[in-house]
């Protein structure tokens, strides 16, 4: 499993510059300790009101952990350059998250890798990768 | 040497208003698809960076309200967010719409301005030339029943008949709440609702602020349906928490043909 943590601490200017446009606050995610994870989609819901990504990270064990990343929603996506297809079953690809607070495995999305090497992120509303 | 009428027609297609015999300006033509303002943060439920005035509630309501925010401050502190109607997927119906999260589409067309939100379809029709009717003939609802009509390049518009339950902000509100807007041009090609809240039940004055859209040119509105929606409220906290199994890879009861 890759995984790495920042603690770059910009948790609290992720907060104050609001989580505009949102469905809910994006309090319940960990915005100062950012984690890398690479792995093979099993899911990918393009749907209102937020897309998912449902990915499989190999485990230390050699079993995959599953995880659920929160996207923004189609239209938010589509204006950041997203296309409704453009991730599928299957694909191996590399996300940025902020975790969950409670520890759960899952998060919200920052920044996606496809296996062609395109970066998006996750819009404006979502705010940044702090980590590489 | 410029000239004057030249710089008239000019001035007036930057605001959006053709002068007419008399000098009046005309009802501009604002169909089309619009944006919030750049810079503008949206959504106060959810960001402290607040561009509405607190509410000018009645006690003991404002106490309420106070401590409700608080509470959400703190939830989110926790990391608990409070779990709300929006979080359930329920539109935020009339004003909140107005604040265009999302892009909106105006439409007019003979004796009717209809806007459009994109977030959740949500839709209010504005009945040109009509009379408002009476509180209790108005059926509640999310949008409630807007007239209005047009001063010089202002549509006037007012809106009773919003559900109780449809709070802006969280302010409480009662039956007789009444919204009136005045949507204007601004040079440069701008929009703006001037809005204004009055409730003799629950507010000691007008409740006022303004919203700005620019044009977004040539975009088509999206369908937004909340089909997949994996928050839900955790009975212990009250916050929202996130569904961590696939839902769609659960095992579905067969489908039943559709009943008409």
């Amino acid at each position: 499993m890759r995984l790495r943590r920042s603690g770059l601490g910009l948790a609290m200017a992720v907060l104050l510059a609001g989580p505009a446009l949102a469905h809910h606050s994006f309090a319940m995610f960990d915005h100062d300790h950012q984690v890398r994870l690479t792995g093979t989609v099993t899911h990918f819901k393009w749907a209102n009101p937020h897309v998912y990504i449902d990915l499989d990270v190999p485990g230390d064990s050699g079993d995959p952990k599953h995880y659920t990343i929160e996207c923004a929603n189609p239209g938010i996506l589509d204006r950041s350059g997203w296309k409704f297809n453009m991730i599928k079953a299957g694909d191996r690809i590399t996300t940025i998250i902020a975790p969950l607070r409670t520890g759960e495995p899952g998060g919200l999305l920052k920044q996606v890798t496809l296996a062609d090497g395109r970066q998006f992120n996750n819009g404006g509303p979502a705010g940044e990768a702090n980590i590489k | 040497m410029k000239h004057p009428l030249r710089q008239a027609v000019r001035a007036a297609i930057a605001t959006g208003a053709l002068a007419v015999a008399g000098g009046a300006p005309a009802a501009p033509n604002l169909t089309g698809t619009w944006d919030h303002a750049p810079g503008v943060k949206l959504d106060p439920r959810v960001t402290s960076a607040i561009q509405v005035a607190t509410p000018p509630l009645k006690q003991p309501y404002l106490g309420q309200w106070l401590a409700q925010q608080q509470q959400a401050k703190e939830a989110d502190a926790r990391g608990q967010p409070l779990f709300s109607g929006y979080t359930q997927c329920l539109p935020d119906g009339m004003p909140a719409m107005m604040m265009a999260m999302f892009p909106m589409e105006i439409l007019q067309t003979p004796g009717q301005v209809t806007i459009i939100q994109e977030a959740y379809n949500q839709t209010r029709r504005i009945y040109l030339g009509e009379k408002q009717l009476a509180i209790d003939d108005a059926e509640p609802g999310f949008w409630g029943h807007s007239v209005g009509h047009w001063e010089g390049n202002t549509l006037v518009v007012n809106t009773v008949g919003i559900k109780e339950e449809v709070r802006f902000r969280g302010a409480p509100h009662s039956p007789a709440m009444q919204i009136d807007e005045r949507i204007h041009p601004l040079p440069g090609g701008m929009l703006q609702d001037d809005v204004v809240v009055t409730d003799p039940e629950y507010l000691t004055m007008p409740w006022k602020f303004s919203w700005k859209y620019v044009r977004k040119p040539g975009y088509k509105m999206l369908e937004y349906v909340c089909e997949s929606n994996r928050e839900y409220e955790d009975p212990k906290t009250g916050g929202v928490r996130m569904r961590l199994d696939d839902p769609d890879s659960a095992p579905q009861p067969p489908a039943q043909p559709a009943q008409r």
